[in-house]
């Protein structure tokens, strides 16, 4: 996808589409997967950044779709275009949350933005312009096993089981891998792991 | 005078002691008062996961309400992965392999997963200091920071909200003192009140696989296996059969804890089981290690610690 097709995303998602650029970008929208999922994920990032997203509910494309749809000009005029990833850092300066909040939000955005999805995603409730008033649509990829299990679900299994007896320390810890879902073999072996011997206890019972 | 200052030493001393013990007392009451917050309190809000410098968003609702807490939690990036939770009942939600299980646990005791009472407990295990003063998603922050005294845990830097002693900031540090992960939350909120239908997954299932636990075979009320060699304070807090989605047969499951860090073990027959490789592995910060037992079955440890623990635990395994 390119910087100009991502340009024009963020710009329509933040009213700073002319009516006629919007008309042709839901025309783009209506045979292109890829860039009605990026239109999701935009909105779902600018509203995380801004603070706004206490439900996932990707409210701010669907007005804008509506509008759009129903030939309404935007209710305010365009504005003048910033670069796009000046317009996506901008909400971080009014938010006041630490530096470090905005690396990892700016890294967040960049690794979604590198990220290509793999061909085939589908949007679950259909095309867009059936979807504006419906149940809030997700990317969902395509199963890649059509078995629906795929590689070592087990371990995710066991870690969903481990997680309901985690302390408040780390029960979110624990979901928040479960999520990521990454399993991946360690890069090392025994004998690269510390020897250390704890003390032998014999005969522990139940607490 | 010149007698004085010998006679001041020992009270001086003493003052020490007592400050000291007031200080790891203040700390422990935080630490306490956290992880009641955690289960307690309503909140809703989004946060950032980053491991190995790479981060993740996540959206979470926790509601707590008629003596029952529940929680979803819903990633915000890649494939858009939910767990939700009410009372005894989880499922995980995955829609890059466009399957949901459906997990239930057992009723246990909320002490199982308490953190001990009496800072005696963590002391020998565990330093735990107060620090300062910050501001984290623009709210005032306690800093607490918890320094394992061995290399058989890891410690935590904690930022715990003012007010409500939630952690809106924490990391998790490794046995060189390196950040395993971090959580950052961007913005929360403490609703008095949070409707039910919050909890609702939000993600459309149609045409998923549900995977879901046979429970035609009874559970056993207790496993015979226990690790024979356990890391200082490690102790043994749950034994039994759990059901897992997708599997006929209950697997043993051990839940061992310091107070804080948990090492669950799980054990279940290779018939059943053949997906879980042999050695280490990880997901995300937690620790994985598998082994086949001498009776055949396979062994998994997993926990948010070194991954000498997990071997450590898993490796002394013996029947009673």
């Amino acid at each position: 996808m390119t910087d100009q097709i991502n340009d024009q995303i963020s710009a329509f998602i933040d009213n700073e589409l002319s009516a006629d650029e919007s008309a042709l970008l839901m025309r783009r929208f209506e045979r292109d997967t890829e860039a009605r999922a990026r239109a999701m994920r935009y909105t779902l990032i600018g509203s995380s950044l801004r603070g706004e997203l206490l439900e996932p509910h990707p409210s701010v494309l669907r007005q804008r779709i509506s509008a759009a749809l129903s030939g309404n000009a935007p209710p305010s005029a365009p504005r003048a275009r910033e670069p796009w990833n000046d317009r996506w850092a901008r909400p971080l300066l009014g938010l006041g949350i630490a530096a470090t909040v905005a690396i990892v939000a700016i890294g967040t955005l960049r690794s979604l933005n590198e990220a290509s999805l793999p061909a085939g995603n589908v949007v679950t409730s259909g095309g867009l312009p059936l979807t504006v008033s419906s149940d809030p649509a997700y990317v969902v990829p395509q199963a890649t096993d059509p078995s629906g299990v795929g590689a070592p679900i087990r371990l995710t299994n066991y870690l969903m089981h481990h997680g309901e007896f985690a302390s408040g320390l780390t029960r979110t810890s624990v979901n928040s891998n479960v999520l990521g879902g990454a399993i991946e073999p360690a890069a090392v072996s025994d004998a690269a792991v510390s020897n250390a011997k704890p003390i032998p206890v014999a005969g522990e019972g139940l607490e | 005078m010149r007698n004085a200052l010998p006679a001041a030493v020992p009270s001086l001393f003493v003052f020490a002691l007592l400050s000291s013990q007031a200080s790891a007392q203040q700390a422990h009451d935080w630490l306490d008062r956290m992880n009641r917050a955690v289960e307690e309190l309503n909140y809703r809000g989004t946060f950032v996961h980053v491991l190995d410098g790479t981060p993740e968003t996540l959206h979470i609702v926790h509601r707590n309400a008629d003596g029952q807490s529940g929680e979803r939690i819903l990633s915000l990036d890649g494939a858009s992965r939910e767990i939700v939770r009410q009372g005894a009942r989880v499922q995980g939600i995955f829609p890059d392999r466009r399957l949901v299980l459906f997990e239930t646990r057992r009723d246990v005791s909320p002490l199982a997963t308490a953190l001990p009472s009496d800072t005696a407990e963590l002391a020998p295990h565990y330093s735990i200091e107060l620090g300062g003063s910050e501001r984290v998603a623009n709210r005032a922050v306690q800093v607490l920071e918890i320094k394992p005294r061995d290399e058989f845990r890891y410690g935590y830097m904690l930022w715990l909200d003012q007010e409500t002693a939630m952690p809106l900031k924490s990391h998790l540090v490794d046995e060189q003192g390196k950040v395993v992960e971090e959580i950052l939350f961007t913005d929360i909120e403490f609703p008095a009140d949070i409707p039910a239908a919050a909890l609702e997954p939000t993600i459309d299932t149609a045409g998923f696989t549900m995977q879901r636990a046979a429970d035609a075979k009874p559970l056993d009320a207790s496993i015979p296996w226990r690790a024979a060699i356990l890391p200082g304070g490690f102790k043994l807090s749950i034994a039994t059969e759990s059901r897992i989605a997708g599997s006929d047969t209950p697997v043993g499951h051990l839940v061992y804890s310091d107070g804080l860090a948990t090492v669950s073990v799980f054990i279940e027959d290779p018939a059943t089981e053949a997906e879980v490789g042999e050695g280490f592995s990880t997901m995300g910060s937690t620790n994985v290690y598998s082994l086949t037992l001498s009776s055949g079955q396979k062994a998994t440890a997993i926990g948010e610690v070194p991954r000498q623990t997990v071997r450590t635990i898993a490796s002394s395994l013996v029947a009673q």
